[in-house]
C-alpha cells in the first residue's frame, strides 16, 4: 500500500491538522461590565452645592489617519444628501480631537465614600441620536443607565438602527423616512455600546452608558467639561474608538470643593499620558494630597 | 424515466446553488438585519431595494422562488416517479426548504445568534445536497446503470472513503459557517475558529485526495466514476486557493469604511466553492454505491 515515508508524511499532516483544530478550544473572555447587572445600589446622591468640574483638552500628536471616502451609491438618497461622506474615526482639527468619551471611572469622595457607593438620578430629558445625511449625529453620545434615548430619522430613506452591546440586550429596529421617533434604554453600564445601521453599513456611533452623569464628549476643539463632580480624588478615563474595543487613556485628578481639576489627554503615535492636578482651588480649606502621573 | 423531470430536478439544483450565492452575499455585505421584520421586509413584499435591503430582501425573493420550484418538483415526482423512495426524497427536500425558511426567519427575529445563523448556513448546504441527489436519481445514467464495476475487497473500501469524505466536508462546512457568522466584516475573525477551519481544510484535502486517488487508481477506465472524481479534486484545489484569498481579504476588512470588493466577491466565491465540492462528492458517492460490486473470493480448503 503506502511506503514508510508516505505513512510518516501522512501522520505528520494529520497531526498538524488535529493540533489546529484542538487550538480552537479556547476560553472566551467575558467582557468587563457592571458586575451587579446595573442594579441600583447605595444611597441616592443629592447635591451639596460644593461640586466642582473636570475640564481638559484631548489632543493628537503626529499625523492622524486620513478619513476614508465612503461609497454611498447603494442608496441614492444618501448620495444626494451627503455626496462626500467620509469616515469619522479620527476627527482631528489643528491637533485637537473630537468625539472622545471622557468619564469618571472610579474614585473616593472627601467623606471617604466611593463614587460607586452612590446612586444618581436618571435624567428625565432624553438623549437624542439622529440619522441625518446617512450618518449618526452625534457620533459619540453619553447617557445615564435607564435614560431614554430618542432616535430620529431625518433622511429620505429607511434606516435600521442596531445597538450591539455586550452587557445589554441586542436591539434592532427599522425606521422609515417620516416615521416617528423611536425610544430605547440601556439599563446596564457599558463603555461603549457600538451602534450601526444594517441598511447602510458605514454608519457607526457609540453610546457610553454610566450609572452616574459624570461624563462628557470632547468637542471639535478637543475641549470637554464634566460638571457636578463631588469633591474628591478620581480616575478619569478618555475613550476613543479604534481597534477591537477602542483606546483608553487614564489619569488621576483631585477635584476640590467648588473647584476645577484639569485632565488633558493625548492620543497618537507618540502620545504621552498627561494629567495635571487641580490648579484653581476656589475653596482651599481642605487640603487633598496631589497625585500626578507622568 | 422522464427527461423532463430530470431536467426540472437539475433546474432546482441550479436555482438552489444560486440561492446559496445570494445568501452568502447577505453575510458578506452584513445585510442580515437590514430589515428587522420577517417574512415581509419593512412591512412590504416589495420594498424599495436600496442599500443592504437589496441583498437581504433579494435573498428572500430567490428563496421564495426556490421554495416554489421545490413544491413543483415534489409534486412532479409524486405524479411521475415509480420509485417510492425518490418520491419521499422529494417531499423531504420540501420539508428541508420550509425548515430553512423558518430558520432564516428565526435568525432575523433573534438578531442573528451564532448558533441559529450557522445552522441556517449548514442546512442550506444540506438542502443543496438533496436537490443534487434528486438530479442524480432522476438521471438516465442512474436508471440504466448496473453494478458493473468490480472491487476485489482488498485494501480500503471506496464506499467507506466516500462516506468519510462527505462527513469531513460537512464538518468543514459547519466550521466555515460558524467562522463566518462569529464576526462581522469590521471585526477580526476569532483565532481559534480560524485555525480549526484551516485544520479542517487539511483534513478534507487529505481525505478527498486519498479517495480520488483510490478511485482513479483502481478504476481508471470508468468515466462514470472518474469524471466526478477529477472534478472534485479540481474544485478542491480551487477552493483551497479561494480560502487563502478569503483569509487575506477578510484580514484587512476591519480597516475598510464598509464591506468592499474584493473581500465580498472572494468570500462569496469561497462559500460557493465549498458547496460545489460537497455536491461533486455526493455525485461520486452515489455513483460509487450504484455501480461498485464487491467480488467475494471463496476460499476452498485443500484436502488434508
Amino acid at each position: 500500500m503506502l511506503s514508510k515515508r508516505a505513512r510518516l508524511w501522512l501522520g505528520l499532516l494529520v497531526t498538524v491538522a488535529l493540533l489546529s483544530i484542538a487550538s480552537s478550544c479556547s476560553k472566551t473572555e467575558t467582557p468587563d461590565g457592571d458586575k451587579d447587572g446595573g442594579k441600583d445600589a447605595g444611597k441616592a446622591y443629592t447635591s451639596k452645592g460644593d461640586e466642582g468640574t473636570v475640564t481638559g483638552k484631548v489632543s493628537y500628536t503626529g499625523t492622524p489617519p486620513e478619513a476614508k471616502k465612503i461609497d454611498t451609491s447603494a442608496d441614492a438618497a444618501c448620495t444626494s444628501k451627503s455626496p462626500n461622506l467620509t469616515t469619522e474615526e479620527w476627527a482631528v482639527k489643528d491637533g485637537k480631537v473630537a468625539n472622545t468619551f471622557v468619564y469618571i471611572k472610579e474614585g473616593t469622595l472627601t467623606d471617604g465614600s466611593k463614587i460607586g457607593d452612590w446612586t444618581f438620578e436618571t435624567p428625565k430629558t432624553a438623549a437624542t441620536l439622529d440619522q441625518n445625511g446617512c450618518h449618526y449625529k452625534p457620533h459619540v453620545l453619553g447617557v445615564v443607565a435607564k435614560q431614554d434615548i430618542t432616535i430620529t430619522n431625518s433622511d429620505p430613506t429607511t434606516h435600521n438602527i442596531h445597538f450591539t452591546p455586550k452587557n445589554n440586550p441586542d436591539w434592532n429596529q427599522s425606521q422609515a423616512n417620516g416615521a416617528g421617533p423611536l425610544t430605547h434604554k440601556l439599563n446596564t453600564a457599558e463603555v461603549l455600546v457600538p451602534v450601526k445601521c444594517n441598511q447602510h453599513p458605514w454608519m457607526k456611533a457609540y453610546v457610553g452608558v454610566l450609572r452616574h452623569p459624570l461624563f462628557a464628549v470632547s468637542a471639535e476643539d478637543g475641549s470637554f467639561t464634566i460638571k457636578g463632580v463631588p469633591p474628591g480624588k478620581y480616575t478619569v478615563v478618555a475613550w476613543h474608538e479604534g481597534g477591537a474595543n477602542g483606546t483608553e487613556k487614564t489619569t488621576e485628578v483631585t477635584v476640590p470643593a467648588k473647584g476645577a481639576a484639569t485632565a488633558d489627554f493625548t492620543f497618537g503615535s507618540t502620545a504621552e499620558l498627561r494629567g495635571r492636578p487641580s490648579s484653581m482651588p476656589v475653596v482651599s480649606a481642605i487640603e487633598v494630597p496631589m497625585m500626578v502621573k507622568h | 424515466m422522464s427527461k423532463g423531470v430530470h431536467r426540472f430536478a437539475v433546474l432546482v439544483a441550479c436555482a438552489t446553488f444560486f440561492l446559496i450565492i445570494a445568501g452568502a452575499n447577505v453575510t458578506s455585505h452584513d445585510a442580515g438585519l437590514a430589515t428587522s421584520d420577517w417574512p415581509l421586509s419593512n412591512g412590504q413584499f416589495f420594498p424599495r431595494m436600496v442599500g443592504n435591503l437589496f441583498w437581504e430582501h433579494g435573498h428572500r425573493l430567490v428563496a421564495t422562488g426556490v421554495g416554489m420550484l421545490t413544491i413543483a418538483l415534489a409534486i412532479c415526482l409524486q405524479v411521475s416517479e415509480r420509485r417510492t423512495w425518490v418520491k419521499r426524497l422529494g417531499w423531504l427536500a420540501l420539508l428541508g426548504v420550509i425548515a430553512q425558511g423558518l430558520l432564516g426567519g428565526l435568525t432575523v427575529k433573534m438578531n442573528l445568534p451564532l448558533a441559529v445563523s450557522a445552522a441556517h448556513a449548514t442546512l442550506a448546504q444540506l438542502f443543496f445536497l438533496t436537490t443534487v441527489s434528486l438530479a442524480v436519481f432522476t438521471s438516465r445514467n442512474w436508471t440504466i446503470a448496473e453494478t458493473t464495476v468490480s472491487e476485489d475487497g482488498e485494501g480500503v473500501s471506496i464506499r467507506a472513503l466516500c462516506v468519510v469524505a462527505l462527513t469531513v466536508i460537512l464538518g468543514q462546512l459547519v466550521l466555515g459557517a460558524t467562522l463566518r457568522h462569529s464576526a462581522t466584516w469590521d471585526q477580526e475573525l476569532p483565532t481559534g475558529l480560524l485555525l480549526a477551519h484551516i485544520g479542517g481544510a487539511l483534513i478534507v484535502t487529505l481525505v478527498v485526495g486519498v479517495t480520488v486517488l483510490t478511485v482513479l487508481m483502481r478504476h481508471r477506465g470508468e468515466k462514470y466514476l472518474g469524471r466526478p472524481a477529477l472534478f472534485a479534486v479540481a474544485l478542491l484545489i480551487g477552493q483551497l486557493l479561494l480560502g487563502l484569498a478569503a483569509y487575506i481579504t477578510r484580514a484587512t476588512s476591519p480597516e475598510d469604511p464598509q464591506p468592499l470588493n474584493p473581500m465580498i466577491s472572494v468570500t462569496v466565491a469561497h462559500v460557493a466553492g465549498g458547496a460545489l465540492v460537497f455536491a461533486t462528492m455526493i455525485i461520486l458517492t452515489l455513483r460509487v454505491f450504484r455501480v461498485l460490486r464487491l467480488d467475494r473470493r471463496e476460499y476452498v480448503l485443500a484436502p488434508a
